[in-house]
């Protein structure tokens, strides 16, 4: 962690500095996290998401000096985009629908807990299924550096070990590496949130009956 | 029983592919960023150069201050002072907003202003002249003759006095320059509009210079492309402005001086229809106040007392004088 906020701070002054190659590599890395952030947040709307992903760019590139790399840089931006959430809420007042999620309460694990589908229902469909969607998602988002992709590449586009090591310009070796701390990242920031992964993994775990 | 590294892949797997944002929503945020961006460092770079010559300037002033010498008219870090607020406004100075305060409420470097729904705010700058903002705009006074505008539509007029402070307005769509005018400026993340009803004012946007004369309109969309179209001095479209223009104190003032700036604040020529009638103008003395009154609403009150009368015929105020008699055949 203490690497990471070391990196993540170097790239802020490299960007204060006027480079715009690093500024650019940040925008690409951040926007799409980000803006299913603010999506998730607001209700699927799409122009309002944009809207605030817009105005988060805004307001952490004019405050980009008070970055002191306490926590990851994409942890800082996250908490700025929750802030013109909040304002984006308190603008629109009762008209706008707020949306509350699962990992922004502090009691997650009791919401989850009383979340649990019943035995019979359906778990590959409804809402369960898209909270978790969401959940996976965002915690792929919270990762740092490519551990959201391998784990995409690995488990979704079902890539070996060297295709991964190929893609990165990497050794077998250290892509193996990297797969693994990938992976214990992603149990990290689940067992963080929620205690455990079962809780998540039981209804998807059940094969096909 | 699956282990964990199973457990994690069939989570991954189920929930399936993030979502990819859509192409428009990153081109049109990256041109806005990359403007924040571009504009944030050359502030910075301009903030050290600033840096190094206030160091210059402390011992410069040293030296005056060993010659028992001051200037004139010290810096005291206010920029404007509130004088009309409409409906909801907030101003900030660090991240906290808080309702705008009382009119004459002085503002300094650094102070972010916002409008809600249906607010408007009017500014008394220091400089010298007028600015307005329109509902939902976000500004910030970043130092004297600058002003950085997040969003939303502002008014400057930069009034008629000789001297007073040109304005440089920084946008995330480009800058904008008053070369001694009215006009109106929206932003819109990267898109920008300019209105101008009096003089002429320049946008800088991206090494590209362009200027706006009176009775112009220039949109520059998101990613860069500029359209032209004309606008009256006098169009509807100014309306607002006139809705939260900050009223002058007119008690004991000649008609002449209410007449000028009613014609000013509308977008119309003046003309007396005689020397006579220009001359009576300038002798009638108006008593009482206008007080948010909109300009021709006030001309109405305050001409109600005189034999003065205005009428609009087109982009023209003509003043003349009441018929108490009709003319004689």
């Amino acid at each position: 962690m203490a690497d990471l906020v070391h990196v993540d701070r170097a790239v802020a002054r490299r960007i204060l500095g006027g480079d715009e190659a690093a500024f650019l590599d940040l925008f690409d890395r951040f926007f799409p996290r980000l803006y299913r952030f603010a999506l998730a947040r607001i209700g699927n709307d799409p122009d309002t998401a944009r809207d605030i992903v817009q105005q988060t760019f805004c307001n952490a590139i004019e405050r980009l000096d008070s970055y002191r790399g306490e926590a990851a840089l994409y942890t800082w931006f996250c908490q700025i985009c929750r802030n013109v959430v909040a304002d984006h809420f308190r603008r629109k007042g009762r008209s706008a629908k707020r949306v509350t999620l699962l990992e922004d309460q502090p009691n997650a694990r009791a919401i989850l807990e009383s979340l649990t589908a019943p035995v019979g229902d359906e778990p590959e469909t409804g809402v369960w299924r898209e909270e978790v969607h969401r959940i996976v998602e965002a915690t792929l988002d919270s990762l740092p550096g490519h551990y959201g992709e391998v784990l995409e590449w690995k488990y979704i586009d079902g890539l070996s070990v060297m295709e991964i090591a190929a893609r990165l310009g990497l050794g077998a070796k250290a892509a193996e590496s990297l797969l693994t701390r990938a992976r214990d990242a992603f149990r990290d920031a689940i067992v963080e949130l929620f205690g455990t992964t079962d809780d998540l993994v039981a209804p998807f775990g059940r094969q096909p009956g | 029983m699956q282990n964990e590294s199973d457990l994690i892949e069939s989570l991954i797997r189920t929930a399936g592919r993030r979502a990819e944002p859509p192409e428009e929503a990153y081109r049109q945020v990256l041109a806005v960023a990359t403007a924040a961006f571009r504009e944030k460092t050359a502030h910075r770079r301009e903030r050290q150069w600033v840096l190094w010559a206030g160091s210059a300037a402390v011992v410069v002033l040293a030296i005056a201050l060993m010659f028992q010498w001051m200037p004139p008219s010290a810096q005291r870090g206010e920029l404007a002072r509130v004088v009309r607020v409409i409906g909801s406004a907030e101003q900030a100075t660090g991240d906290v907003w808080q309702a705008l305060g009382e009119t004459r409420t002085p503002l300094t470097t650094g102070t972010k202003l916002r409008t809600l729904a249906g607010g408007r705010v009017a500014l008394a700058l220091s400089g010298g002249g007028s600015l307005r903002l329109a509902a939902e705009t976000e500004v910030m006074l970043d130092a004297p003759g600058r002003l950085y505008v997040r969003q939303g539509t502002i008014y400057v007029d930069s009034g008629v006095r000789p001297g007073a402070l040109r304005l440089e307005i920084v946008t995330p769509a480009g800058t904008a320059r008053d070369l001694g005018t009215q006009f109106e400026l929206l932003v819109a993340g990267a898109a920008l509009r300019l209105r101008v009803r009096e003089g002429s004012v320049s946008i800088d946007r991206g090494g590209q210079s362009l200027t706006g004369g009176a009775g112009e309109q220039i949109a520059i969309d998101f990613l860069g492309s500029v359209s032209r179209d004309v606008i009256a001095p006098h169009a509807e479209a100014w309306q607002w402005t006139e809705s939260v223009a900050p009223t002058p104190d007119m008690d004991g003032k000649p008609a002449a001086e209410l007449i000028a700036w009613v014609a000013r604040e509308t977008g119309r020529r003046l003309r007396y229809v005689s020397p006579g009638v220009e001359q009576r103008a300038a002798t009638v003395i108006l008593h009482g106040n206008i007080r948010n009154l909109a300009p021709l609403a006030a001309l109405d009150a305050m001409l109600a007392t005189t034999d003065l009368e205005y009428v609009i015929s087109g982009d023209t105020m003509e003043i003349r004088t009441r018929d108490i008699n009709p003319p004689e055949p």
